[in-house]
């Protein structure tokens, strides 16, 4: 666990050893991993090399809420996932991640997960807007009914939001190398 | 009103019966759906029978008066606002078939009622007539499925969700034991536990949240004594006050009610703690007390929340099990802090 490598730095934060363990021997051939079991000790291990951050929601003294809100005041420039098994709801809206994960997560999950969020340090920063947009937008779809989403006026904002990030993007997009257009931007990039 | 010349087709008896006022009085009079007929100005002019069943009132004691009388407070300027408007402008405020309005009964009570207003002139003058039924036990089973609906969403995102942590921890100690430690293994039985624990919960929630059985009249020493043997320890103390009052409840319920707290207590004090039932003073109820170190941090609006937890081996319901139980009861239960700072939960029964 040096940072003396080209490796991209992730760090991994759940109030479960286990689980920070197993991310480490999951990730460790391709990446510099970091772990923390709780939010202060995150924090303490943060600095501006890490460029992923894997974070649990529930943990007992500082949550990981906290901790988001930490990292985007301290303003790092890193990507946050949630790896959590709490369930969204509306409050994701207003929270700065990059992508929420749904536990239980496996070793390609997990891969897929950093790959992808690797990829997006290289974009505009409005695609990451998009990135972001649309990623919360799914994460409320997979978990609520379209009734609930209907009543709720912050999901009618992000859809919202998708489409003014969509109308700005759409030239990078045309020009990006059709190849290079993963799965994320095939998912962004149906219009 | 129809007249009998409208009625096309009947036989030369039904004939005569129409012709015969007096038929479609009692029609009207004895009717099950009550109705009411008021002027322009809202003056009762006509109830039939039906209105005592519904709202309480003679008939007598309504014509004369303003309709307002069967009105809740806060629908009364609307209703005169809509009858004015109507009269200008011909402009209907609301739907005139099968409207659903609650009424103000004699005694207070609120009545949810379909409402079918009708419009007739009669000597002239311009009259309005409701035909109302009572509709509060239609209201009250509709009410009841969409809590029971509400209660199968609630416990779908329990099952899928609250199952997703020690499932990820079971996950990740396999790969920890793969990797080679083979302690991790041992890990496992724990987790295993904590899901074993967490299914059962969520059972007793489900069952909790049937309506209650058969209630007796049981003494809460007793059925103190008996969730003790269950839920306590043998290093903890349970002190039970003398003056115990008997409550009248489904005992397996309130069983499981003390087991909770019980637990509540045990899980989050020393182990040598000391759990004490009495009285309340002021209520009539109950509250059980610990010694141990009170709510702390824990949020007290959430403290019985679905799987609300301060405590990483806690599944969250032992608190929600407890307020369904007191909800089933009609009872309320709230949570507080006692005088030297440990957790008091009090039950009005």
């Amino acid at each position: 666990m040096t940072g003396d490598t080209d490796r991209p730095v992730v760090l991994a934060v759940d109030d479960e050893k286990r689980v920070v363990q197993a991310f480490d021997i999951w990730l460790g051939d391709g990446y510099d991993v970091r772990t923390a079991t709780g939010g202060t000790e995150a924090l303490e291990q943060l600095d501006d090399t890490v460029d992923v951050v894997l974070l649990d929601r529930h943990m007992p003294d500082m949550s990981g809420d906290e901790v988001l809100e930490q990292i985007r005041e301290a303003e790092y420039d890193c990507r946050v996932a949630m790896v959590t098994a709490v369930a969204p709801e509306f409050d994701i809206v207003d929270m700065e991640f990059d992508h929420y994960v749904s536990k239980p997560v496996d070793e390609s999950d997990l891969r897929m997960v950093v790959d992808r969020l690797l990829d997006i340090q290289h974009y505009d920063e409005r695609l990451a807007d998009l990135y972001r947009v649309v990623q919360k937008i799914a994460t409320l779809e997979e978990e609520m009914t379209v009734s609930r989403l209907d009543l709720h006026e912050e999901y009618a904002n992000l859809v919202e939001e998708r489409e003014r990030l969509r109308e700005e993007t759409r030239d990078q997009i045309g020009e990006m190398d059709r190849e290079n257009l993963d799965d994320v931007f095939e998912m962004i990039g149906s219009q | 009103m129809a007249s009998s010349e409208d009625m096309g087709g009947s036989t030369p008896e039904l004939d005569s019966l129409v012709r015969d006022t007096d038929f479609f009085r009692s029609l009207v009079e004895n009717g099950s759906d009550a109705i009411v007929s008021i002027d322009k100005e809202s003056t009762v002019l006509y109830a039939n029978q039906a209105v005592k069943r519904v709202f309480g009132y003679e008939p007598d004691e309504l014509v004369g008066e303003e309709l307002t009388v069967i009105m809740p407070e806060r629908f009364r300027s609307k209703h005169f606002n809509a009858i004015d408007r109507y009269l200008d402008t011909g402009e209907r405020q609301l739907d005139w078939n099968s409207t659903r309005l609650p009424a103000k009964h004699d005694d207070g009570h609120e009545v949810m009622l379909s409402i079918t207003f009708e419009e007739h002139t009669y000597e002239g003058k311009q009259i309005f007539s409701g035909i109302m039924r009572d509709i509060s036990e239609e209201v009250e089973q509709q009410r009841e499925l969409e809590r029971q609906n509400e209660r199968l969403e609630q416990f779908a995102s329990l099952v899928s969700h609250d199952l997703r942590d020690p499932l990820q921890a079971a996950k990740a100690t396999t790969a920890v034991a793969r990797a080679g430690d083979e302690e991790a293994l041992e890990d496992l039985e724990d987790i295993y536990d904590r899901m074993d624990a967490l299914i059962e919960d969520v059972l007793t929630l489900a069952k909790q949240g049937q309506s209650v059985g058969e209630t007796e009249s049981i003494p809460l020493s007793t059925v103190a004594e008996a969730a003790w043997s269950t839920a306590g320890s043998e290093r903890a103390t349970l002190e039970l006050a003398d003056s115990l009052p008997t409550v009248s409840a489904d005992h397996e319920r309130l069983r499981a009610l003390f087991e909770n707290l019980f637990r509540n207590a045990l899980e989050h004090g020393a182990e040598s703690a000391t759990v004490s039932v009495a009285a309340l003073e002021e209520a009539a109820g109950f509250y059980v007390v610990d010694d141990g170190p009170g709510f702390g941090d824990a949020d007290s609006e959430e403290l019985f929340t679905y799987g609300y937890t301060t405590n990483e081996d806690g599944t969250g319901f032992g608190l929600s099990i407890v307020a369904e139980i007191a909800e089933a009861h009609g009872w309320e239960v709230s949570a507080t802090e006692s005088d030297r700072g440990g957790a008091r939960f009090e039950v009005r029964t």
